[in-house]
């Protein structure tokens, strides 16, 4: 076991990996090596679920009307709101 | 025909005002830059005309002008040095981690994350401490992050954009990934700080 463990990632490595992992697409035979890292590793399995889930969670802003999403996201203020009105109204003019 | 209605801007302010200025909002991080980019997009819009018609296309349209003027002002704070983004010069500190390499047991056992997104999608304080998380981040981690994750924008195009390597971007990345990480399990799927610094 200790052998096959050397030649593959640390866990610190990992993270970085799996990170890089949702951006770009990695050569085979790394993903091989991480591939058999996270059968062996849960918690490295659990921080590959956790930073998809992330993405996830954050693109579901982009579309989303549930309760939830919308305490994220303020309205403007009524000041903000006068004072582009002002700015519309002296661009007609 | 050709006849040039004015706009009733004051209608645009109240029909998209808000969804314009949190659509801006999850991006900037700055409630002024959004308030901002808000007035600018109905100043383009004035001097715009749109094709298509009815109470959608109008807020699509504005989407889609919005959209532009943040990525312009990304570009614009690209050359500016970010002045708080010092924090990031010091040697990312990999704390997390044994000697080994591998987890220290505290930080790997965030247990308590949900296996979907729905789980979480009707829970308000999640949401509230997501965006305190986001707050976090040092300023142009945040823009690399954001255009990424939210608005799925191709990883060349967000190095184009902001003058980035590759390198630069994937360190980037993985560090707002494991700050929000970390600070989630924190502050709401319950692991204790305690945990963390032991």
């Amino acid at each position: 076991m200790s052998w096959v463990a050397r030649l593959l990632p640390t866990c610190q490595e990992m993270s970085k990996l799996l990170s890089d992992a949702l951006d770009r697409r990695l050569p085979w035979h790394i993903r091989t090596r991480m591939f058999v890292h996270l059968r062996m590793c849960v918690l490295c399995e659990q921080y590959r679920h956790q930073i998809a889930l992330l993405r996830r969670l954050l693109r579901l802003t982009n579309d989303s009307h549930s309760a939830g999403v919308q305490v994220l996201q303020a309205g403007l203020s009524d000041e903000a709101k006068e004072r582009i009105r002002r700015a519309l109204d002296s661009s007609h003019s | 025909m050709d006849e040039v209605v004015v706009p009733d801007s004051r209608r645009w302010i109240d029909e998209h005002g808000d969804y314009l200025y949190r659509f801006a909002l999850v991006r900037v991080y700055d409630s002024n830059v959004a308030e901002d980019l808000v007035q600018d997009t109905f100043l383009a819009a004035l001097q715009g005309t749109r094709r298509e018609s009815g109470p959608t296309a109008e807020r699509r349209w504005m989407v889609g002008i919005i959209k532009h003027k943040i990525v312009d002002h990304f570009r614009r704070t690209a050359r500016e040095p970010l002045h708080d983004d010092s924090r990031w010069d010091v040697p990312f500190k990999d704390d997390e981690f044994l000697a080994d390499g591998h987890w220290k047991p505290a930080v790997g056992e965030s247990r308590g994350w949900p296996d979907h997104p729905d789980a979480l999608l009707e829970q308000k304080q999640f949401w509230g401490v997501l965006a305190c998380c986001l707050d976090k981040l040092p300023p142009r981690a945040a823009q690399v992050f954001t255009l990424r994750e939210i608005d799925e924008m191709d990883t060349e195009e967000i190095c184009r954009l902001l003058h980035l390597t590759h390198t630069n971007f994937g360190v980037m990345m993985h560090r707002a990934r494991k700050q929000l990480r970390n600070c989630l399990s924190i502050r709401y799927f319950g692991r204790t700080e305690e945990a963390v610094q032991s």
